[in-house]
């Protein structure tokens, strides 16, 4: 029992008399994420994901549709859930400043009903996880936003809980505090079978964590496959870049761009709708100057870039 | 998975007080190490208590020594202990609730298996404690060195748990004004006439006995009178313990509201997103 979304619309009346109306943040939303999956759930701002996760952790009634999180109905036994998931919001903390983690999973273990053994096991368990033990004792307020990070996952995993949600929750980061917050996730995942459920805007905490994307725009889902198939199937371009020992003419094919060229290296973005990929190596290799290639798939911004820009299916 | 994580009993009155107790006891320790914050709050009362005492001490030796009952050094006792009642509440409690309730930081509280306002009640409480505890002994010895030994030693013992009801009460009933905050966006308003009232016929700033008839017959009606007026009259010598028992009412009546407006708002804020 993981996650089961059937048909899921959420309506809100905004503005004030005359200018009164109706806006449809959810429209008919249908997915399902295994346990033990780790999934992005993504979308431009406004597109009806935050709404959909505040339906699936209870804190929010649908309109209309069917929702389960392990087996249970969220806005239905919104407590009972609680026990068995976790939330993580990159802007907002679990922790008490001036206190140490320790101390702040001291009452969270208390609102989770965790007695003083199970409490103990989880904090040293958890610290051997994230590599965060010796930080558990020292005042949040002096942590790095990093470490403090690892402390905030450590509080919303204290309980155990069998889905997390994660929430932009490497905002603010620096790129090797991201890194290592992602690794501290996907091995969470592997570790322990923790479904994960991601929503960020940082492309890079898709790709490094999320085996699945689901992309949600206007309320709708309109994308839901595998990472990898995203970046392979949905962009018909290839970035081709090539390595030289001399100077070399750009192939004058159709569907053909530069992105950069030098005397050492050649960057060419190909449109394989206008021009097979092959064409473009062949004309390439006829010469002796190259000395080495590869074809790589364009950034994960831009392919994402382009699903928003579709319709709802 | 890891190994399930063992638990307490599952009853949940239980589960929610020791959650409340724990929060009572982090926010106690996260105050006791906000140490300079405490100690500008204890500098702020003895300057008050001394203006304010010196104030109703000129105005009973003018008045022949007394007003309406209150000699000048049971006046002295007297604001010692209505200004620590009403000092060691936040006074923008309801506002603070209020922008928490606006920007979603409640909504992320229901994410708990504990009740919001049990947690949000224990933890302004430990804060609330800290201070008290703080304020007691410089209340008293404020008042010794300023007008000397207690007129009713007795009294001033009962004075003890009365101000914890009345602190209680008071963090109790701002919560119960500040849900208003789950229809009303913005709340500074109810937070500006809660502050007046709890001043003026809370006791605060004058005992019952100084206002008009009519209006200290309305002040007792009202629950401000067990956030301020009940201490300070057992400190002030007058041994009437019913005054605890009042304000054990005010507290269940706080109580009662207080959780029907917050389950009402946390059903609004899941039925209407807020």
């Amino acid at each position: 029992m993981g996650i089961e979304v059937r048909d899921l619309t959420r309506t809100f009346t905004v503005g004030r008399r005359a200018r009164r109306r109706t806006v449809e943040a959810v429209r008919g939303i249908s997915l399902s994420v295994a346990p033990g999956e780790r999934v992005a759930f993504l979308g431009p701002n406004g597109a009806g994901k935050s709404t959909t996760i505040k339906i699936l952790t209870g804190i929010l009634h649908p309109t209309s549709g069917d929702a389960t999180v392990l087996g249970i109905v969220p806005w239905e036994e919104r407590r009972r859930l609680a026990r068995r998931i976790g939330t993580l919001f990159g802007q907002r903390s679990l922790l008490w400043s001036e206190l140490s983690p320790r101390q702040s999973y001291r009452m969270l273990a208390a609102v989770y009903g965790l007695d003083g053994a199970s409490e103990a096991r989880r904090v040293a368990e958890l610290a051997d996880l994230l590599e965060a033990g010796d930080l558990f004792d020292q005042p949040v307020r002096t942590l790095s936003l990093g470490q403090r990070m690892r402390c905030e996952l450590a509080a919303c995993l204290l309980h155990d809980p069998e889905v997390v949600f994660l929430d932009e929750p490497t905002i603010g980061l620096d790129l090797l505090a991201k890194q290592r917050f992602r690794e501290m996730v996907v091995r969470l995942n592997e570790d322990q079978g923790t479904t994960v459920l991601l929503t960020s805007h940082d492309v890079a905490d898709v790709e490094h964590v999320a085996e699945r994307a689901i992309v949600v725009n206007h309320g709708a889902v309109i994308y839901d496959d595998a990472v990898a198939v995203m970046r392979r199937a949905l962009l018909a371009t290839k970035v081709v870049e090539v390595g030289l020992a001399a100077p070399v003419p750009v192939p004058d094919l159709p569907g053909v761009t530069v992105l950069d060229h030098s005397e050492q290296s050649l960057r060419l973005v190909v449109d394989t709708r206008v021009t097979p990929v092959r064409r473009v190596l062949d004309a390439l290799l006829a010469g002796p100057a190259v000395v080495d290639v590869s074809v790589v798939d364009p950034p994960l911004e831009q392919v994402i870039a382009e699903i928003y820009e579709r319709p709802a299916s | 998975m890891s190994a399930v994580v063992a638990t307490v009993p599952a009853d949940s009155r239980w589960r929610d007080l020791r959650a409340m107790a724990a929060a009572l006891r982090t926010s106690a320790g996260q105050a006791w190490a906000e140490r300079g914050s405490l100690a500008v709050a204890l500098l702020f009362y003895v300057v008050v208590v001394s203006a304010l005492s010196g104030v109703w001490r000129a105005a009973a030796t003018n008045g022949g020594g007394s007003i309406a009952g209150y000699s000048a050094i049971a006046l002295t006792w007297y604001i010692a202990t209505s200004e620590a009642a009403v000092m060691s509440v936040s006074q923008r409690l309801i506002e603070d609730t209020g922008r928490d309730v606006a920007d979603g930081e409640v909504a992320i509280e229901m994410l708990r298996p504990t009740s919001v306002l049990g947690l949000r009640v224990a933890a302004e409480l430990g804060r609330s404690l800290v201070r008290l505890t703080g304020i007691i002994p410089v209340g008293l010895v404020l008042a010794v060195v300023v007008a000397g030994a207690p007129p009713r030693p007795a009294a001033l013992v009962l004075a003890v748990p009365s101000l914890l009801l009345a602190v209680t009460t008071n963090v109790t009933a701002q919560h119960a004004f500040a849900g208003t905050a789950f229809w009303i966006r913005h709340v500074g308003a109810a937070w500006f006439l809660y502050l007046k009232l709890v001043f003026v016929l809370g006791g605060m700033l004058l005992p019952l006995e100084v206002l008009p008839d009519g209006v200290a017959a309305v002040a007792r009606l009202l629950p401000f009178q067990a956030m301020a007026y009940a201490p300070a009259r057992l400190a002030a010598g007058h041994l009437e313990p019913w005054l605890l028992l009042g304000q054990v009412a005010w507290l269940a009546v706080a109580v009662l509201v207080a959780r029907a407006v917050f389950r009402a708002g946390e059903r609004r804020l899941q039925e209407t997103g807020g």
